[in-house]
């Protein structure tokens, strides 16, 4: 598995548009991609006019596997770069819905 | 002990689904198939059981794969005929092949709704077993049965061909994977209650493995065992003396021992039997004693002195070759017999049971069958051990060892020089040309191939000489030589026809007509059609499936889709239905290549992946599916283009044939000119462009000079392109890019409108490519308007802009369009070349976007918002 950052730009028109895309996202990965698709967190972007896009972090057997996943689960990619290292300098903070 | 009477811990969850898949399968119409993964010890036999106990209004019939070196084909599936009796046992016998055997089973399992159908242990599995399992998945939508297959997951690496399996199943709606999963620490320390042990050294050693914990606790003492190997030799060390002797033997009859087979193995031990199933390291189940887990059984066995094991060994030989009544197993006498190393009786059962095998399609069985015979074999005369090697390669070689079938096939060949049979001298080499040619190995393919023809020809004529000439006349076919195939097929179809050899024949018309077809002269495709006709009628599956594949690859290399979707669409079905995987893996690739050209890119990713997902595709396989797959990368701006197109290119320069050298250095070029990195264009190019131009093959080398000429280079032509090149070589821009659009291929059209000078043309370049979603290509253009001063060059629009009302997809569209035609899932799988399951998938997206519960609902909300004219 190679870690991936994806940008899936303006990609809803609203918040809770996106927590469905999430839910069929989570879903095609669990159970028709498990050994090919490891989602690890998504940044949310404010897109403007109230549409969201975001910036994910997965991990993946190949680019191919996640083009599978987002056509499975339908959900937009702009653009898939590999990551070549992670630096971590403080936790991520809390997300918002558990503040 | 809380595993038993008071239920298991922590696999309520597991349970639930389980229950689950039974009422599906009781209220149907189809069935449910559950993937029980985990690793060994793991507690997913102890699930079923426990599962079992529960079920008592459904029949339960349960089949396990042996751990034998060797399993035996069917194994599993023909204990539950055995068991079950009647006409599935009927089927079964007399060596049945899997699809047979699958039918059987299913005419059973519908005439006893609902059925729990276990499979265990899928790891060790043959592969006729793998088969069986993957026809049943086929059928699960109208059986009424819950079907539970588990397997080690680690025990099965990504080339595994049970990974292969389980991944091909996964995807599938009817079809669950679910995970057991390790102990907590509390269930650790629930199960350890009452013991002086430190409970937390107990998890973490054992990982939560509740085979593990067990065998710890039970091994005594208040340490913890290092290996779960220590904590079963340290429990069964506990036993008396003559229950220590019983465990020996058992443990030499994997996977279970039967009751007068342990009377001749320990004849006086057997009355210790009681106090090792009151101790739980064995069970008796159907007259049989087995260990509680493989585990234990691998660990004992493993510790026994060499001298005991081969004693054992010898007598389970005697006692099961003698047992009355019964046919012989010979797969299970082999075993034995190499176990005891006794030579004579492995060349006695080991080619039996490998002929038992290669009948039931069991062809990896057979091949090892073959290789333990091999490794006895020494003492054979010359003649009988180059038929052992004679018949171990040509298996290797169907199930794609063909580093071993090459190596086989060259010991017999020096068998035969030295018994000096010229004959089968000539026709291993004959062999040995069409194995190299497999490995990709051109060059020795091509020696070989003339060897077997110069000494074939100091023989009378026969079939082994016909079939030499055809060989050389593929060779010369897939050097893209017209006048060598023909010289050499005409010699092939002659000798054939005078001998009456049909197949031979079939071979070389095959040949000609593929040859001719290039050419684009009149014959050829009525050849290659008389070539699939006389396979068909022969029944000679292997000429069928060359027959579609040539006329797919032909049609594709001359961008004639017509010809090759129609060819590619029955071929796959035909070699689908008969599990003639290596042309299936083949012909999928060409689909990728066909779905990419026509630019259904969603459809060409698909295909190529399921290509690069099967470890075992012999490298022209692999070839193609790496070049669409990078081509992909490269257009959408995806990562790791060059790992793929770099083994691509090893690949295609080991074959030597322009065929698969050419379009891996097209898309290299394509790939650089994306990166901006032009001036690498001429030198990517070089090698494959000097051998298409010497076979003069329009398209291959029309396709490489534009790459040239996009790169500011100016060659000397010296034969004719095909119009689009020719077009755009002459600076003809849009008129290359309507000739592409008439062809069917909408980003080659895209691209050579790149080269166009008016803003316009740009403008609808820029426009194609970004619907197609090719990003990198879309970018160049973009700097190219940029740098023209214009001004309102937009990134524009994305692919899943969702402007109409219920923000549907673009291909979610396109679903809905058929949708409203009245077309079935089916049949728009089959006009959007998408799986049925994909379209499955966007059709529930569609209903839930529409707030639609019905199709109907969805189409006419669909008309009231203007999505679809209806």
């Amino acid at each position: 598995m190679n870690t991936y950052v994806i940008l899936r730009r303006s990609g809803w028109r609203s918040g809770a548009e996106l927590e469905e895309a999430a839910g069929r996202s989570k879903q095609v990965a669990d159970e028709q991609m498990p050994d090919d698709i490891r989602w690890i967190r998504s940044y949310v972007l404010e897109e403007g006019a109230g549409s969201v896009g975001t910036v994910c972090i997965y991990q993946a057997s190949s680019p191919e596997a996640i083009r599978q996943h987002a056509s499975l689960a339908d959900l937009p990619v702009d653009e898939i770069i590999a990551v070549a290292d992670t630096v971590i300098i403080r936790p991520d903070p809390e997300p918002a819905a558990a503040q | 002990m809380a595993l038993g009477v008071t239920g298991l811990l922590e696999r309520s969850a597991e349970l639930n689904a389980l229950r689950d898949g039974v009422e599906i399968a009781r209220t149907g119409p189809g069935g449910r198939l559950i993937l029980l993964a985990g690793e060994a010890g793991i507690g997913k036999t102890a699930l079923l059981r426990e599962f079992r106990e529960g079920a008592e209004r459904e029949r339960v019939i349960w089949g396990a794969c042996d751990a034998l070196h060797t399993p035996r084909p069917l194994g599993p599936l023909l204990d539950i005929a055995a068991a079950e009796g009647g006409r599935l046992a009927a089927a079964a016998d007399d060596g049945a092949s899997a699809s047979v055997v699958v039918a059987a089973l299913a005419d059973d399992l519908r005439a006893h709704a609902p059925t729990i159908l276990v499979l265990e242990d899928l790891h060790w599995a043959d592969e006729a077993t793998l088969d069986a399992v993957r026809l049943l998945a086929r059928r699960l939508e109208d059986l009424p049965a819950l079907v539970v297959v588990t397997y080690r997951d680690d025990a099965i690496d990504r080339t595994h061909p049970a990974r292969v399996l389980v991944g091909e199943l996964s995807g599938r709606a009817a079809v669950e994977r679910i995970a057991v999963q390790p102990l907590s620490l509390d269930a650790v320390a629930e199960l350890a209650e009452g013991q002086d042990v430190d409970v937390e050294l107990l998890h973490q050693r054992t990982g939560g493995n509740p085979f593990f914990v067990t065998e710890a606790l039970a091994s005594g003492g208040t340490g913890v065992p290092e290996t779960v190997r220590d904590a079963v030799l340290a429990r069964a060390a506990r036993l008396e003396e003559p229950a220590r002797k019983l465990l020996d033997a058992v443990a030499v009859v994997p996977p279970a021992a039967e009751l007068w087979l342990l009377e001749a193995l320990a004849p006086n031990e057997l009355g210790a039997l009681e106090s090792c199933l009151a101790s739980g390291m064995l069970r008796v189940d159907q007259q049989a004693v087995a260990f509680r887990h493989e585990i234990a059984r691998a660990a004992i066995e493993g510790a026994l002195p060499l001298d005991h094991a081969v004693a054992l060994h010898r007598i389970a030989l005697v006692t099961l070759a003698a047992a009355p009544g019964r046919r012989p197993d010979h797969a299970r006498l082999a075993h034995h017999a190499e176990m005891a190393g006794d030579a004579d009786a492995v060349l006695e059962h080991a080619p039996a049971a490998a002929e038992w095998a290669a009948r039931v399609g069991a062809h990896r069985e057979a091949a090892a069958q073959f290789r333990r015979a091999l490794r006895f074999a020494g003492g054979l005369a010359p003649a009988r051990r180059a038929g052992l090697l004679d018949r171990h390669s040509y298996e290797c070689y169907l199930t794609d060892r063909l580093p071993e079938a090459l190596d086989s096939r060259r010991c017999a060949l020096d068998e035969y020089r030295v018994a000096g049979d010229k004959l089968r001298e000539g026709d291993s080499r004959r062999w040995l040309s069409r194995l190299s040619w497999f490995t990709g190995d051109g060059a020795a393919a091509e020696s070989e191939a003339a060897a077997a023809i110069e000494l074939l020809e100091e023989l009378p004529p026969g079939r082994e000489l016909a079939m030499a000439y055809s060989n050389m006349a593929q060779l010369r076919m897939l050097a893209a030589d017209g006048a060598g195939t023909s010289e050499w097929g005409r010699r092939a179809i002659e000798l054939a026809e005078a001998l009456d050899e049909t197949e031979t024949l079939v071979h070389a018309l095959n040949n000609v007509g593929t040859s001719e077809l290039v050419e684009g002269l009149d014959g050829g495709a009525a050849k290659l059609e008389r070539s699939l006709e006389l396979a068909l009628a022969g029944g000679l599956e292997e000429h069928v499936a060359r027959a579609y594949t040539n006329l797919a690859s032909t049609g594709i290399q001359l961008r004639d889709y017509s010809l090759a979707d129609p060819s590619l669409r029955a071929g796959i079905s035909y070699c689908r239905e008969r599990d003639l995987d290596a042309w299936v893996h083949y012909m999928v690739g060409w689909q990728a290549r066909s779905a990419l050209e026509q630019g259904r890119w969603d459809e060409a990713l698909e295909a190529a992946v399921a290509v690069l997902k099967t470890s075992a595709a012999a490298p022209p396989t692999r070839i193609t599916a790496l070049v669409v797959a990078g081509q992909l990368r490269a257009r959408r701006g995806d990562p790791e283009v060059w790992e793929l197109l770099d083994e691509a290119l090893e690949l295609a320069r080991h074959t030597g044939e322009v065929q698969r050298l050419s379009p891996v250095a097209a898309a290299r070029a394509e790939a650089c000119w994306l990166a901006g990195e032009d001036d690498q264009i001429v030198r990517e190019t070089e090698e494959a462009l000097a051998l298409a131009a010497d076979v003069a093959h329009g398209w291959m080398s029309g396709e490489l000079y534009v790459w040239r000429h996009r790169a500011g280079a100016r060659d000397e032509l010296d034969h004719e392109l095909e119009e689009p090149f020719r077009l755009e070589l002459r600076g003809n821009c849009e008129g290359a890019a309507a000739a592409w659009r008439e062809i069917g291929c909408p980003y080659e059209s895209a691209l050579a409108l790149t080269g166009a000078q008016n803003e316009k043309a740009l403008r609808r370049s820029l426009a194609e490519l970004q619907q197609l979603g090719a990003r990198t290509a879309a970018q160049r253009v973009t700097r190219v308007l940029r740098e023209r001063g214009v001004r309102d060059v937009r990134q524009g629009p994305r692919r899943s802009t969702r402007e109409n009302p219920a923000g549907l997809t673009a291909r979610q569209l396109d679903v809905l369009e058929l949708v409203a035609e009245g077309l079935r899932n089916s049949e728009i799988a089959a006009q959007l070349f998408l799986s049925e399951k994909t379209v499955d998938h966007h059709v529930s997206a569609i209903l839930q976007k529409l707030d639609a519960r019905t199709r109907g609902e969805a189409v006419s909300k669909a008309v009231g918002l203007g999505i679809t004219a209806r």
